[in-house]
């Protein structure tokens, strides 16, 4: 622990929810793993969703692909909030103030303002287009952000533990 | 196709090799120091089991290694109780002060590998 860390992340990092994962011989463990688990289903759906809107896999209309894959990466990220939030809670005051971790916390919310701002101004247009249709600017855009976004989120993740 | 195959393969290397915890990068293995002295504090807990151990020069953190390894290894709760006189072969961190990663530790003549 360190005392350099917001109160509020200590609190969390000495809470006897923390002090559990810490102690239990497999919960940080099934957190890591899941972690990942849900990180494999989050890119897969992402990198579907990112193909099609950047022009790829067009042989089929855009709209029920994407709301499929967009399904997928919800319950994804809800995994790997979840499991996050108890391996972040395990070393919070030490992950909070790792340049890294908060590196990725602002590209995790870097990639949902990207969907926020797909959802209001690209999807209902993208919805309506044909198989093969040629995709509205925006929604290229938002593709591409959206993968390398997420792609840095990933590598910030690996990192977390080398710095 | 090729497109989406390159895609997959991009998120693929990036999620490469991920149960790894922590890494080594932090610790300066040029350096490695020998700390030896009684355990003063110990916690076996994940993600890496610690204790602290007063030295002759000073007391340091000492850095072990997650709990399922050490007790596969027999380096169980018991092995790095408090009071035990240890002798833990690291390499000094380059971020925390005082604080070093233990590549091996010998508890009453016993060694066990952290790595």
């Amino acid at each position: 622990m360190t005392d350099a860390a917001p109160a509020i992340f200590i609190a969390l990092e000495q809470s006897s929810f923390a002090a559990a994962i810490r102690q239990s011989p497999w919960l940080y463990l099934a957190a890591n793993v899941g972690h990942i688990v849900a990180l494999v289903f989050f890119a897969g759906a992402v990198a579907v969703m990112d193909v099609r809107r950047l022009g790829g896999l067009a042989a089929t209309a855009p709209g029920h692909l994407l709301a499929r894959a967009r399904s997928f990466a919800i319950a994804a990220l809800a995994g790997m909030a979840m499991t996050g939030f108890v391996l972040f809670s395990a070393e919070a005051s030490h992950l909070a103030l790792n340049p890294v971790f908060q590196l990725k916390i602002a590209l995790v919310g870097a990639g949902l303002v990207n969907v926020a701002l797909y959802e209001f101004l690209a999807k209902r247009e993208v919805e309506k287009l044909a198989p093969g249709a040629i995709m509205p600017a925006r929604a290229r855009m938002a593709g591409l952000l959206s993968l390398v976004v997420w792609v840095a989120v990933a590598a910030c993740g690996r990192s977390i533990a080398y710095f | 196709m090729m497109r989406a195959v390159t895609f997959f393969s991009a998120f693929a290397l990036l999620t490469g090799a991920a149960f790894a915890h922590h890494g080594w990068g932090s610790y300066d293995a040029a350096k490695p120091v020998t700390v030896t002295g009684p355990i003063v504090t110990s916690k076996f807990e994940n993600p890496h089991a610690a204790i602290t151990v007063k030295a002759s020069d000073k007391v340091w953190t000492v850095t072990l290694a997650p709990t399922s390894r050490m007790s596969s290894r027999g380096a169980t709760e018991k092995v790095i109780a408090v009071g035990n006189n240890v002798s833990a072969y690291g390499y000094p961190s380059t971020v925390e002060k005082d604080e070093m990663r233990a590549e091996r530790i010998t508890v009453d003549g016993k060694t066990y590998e952290m790595r």
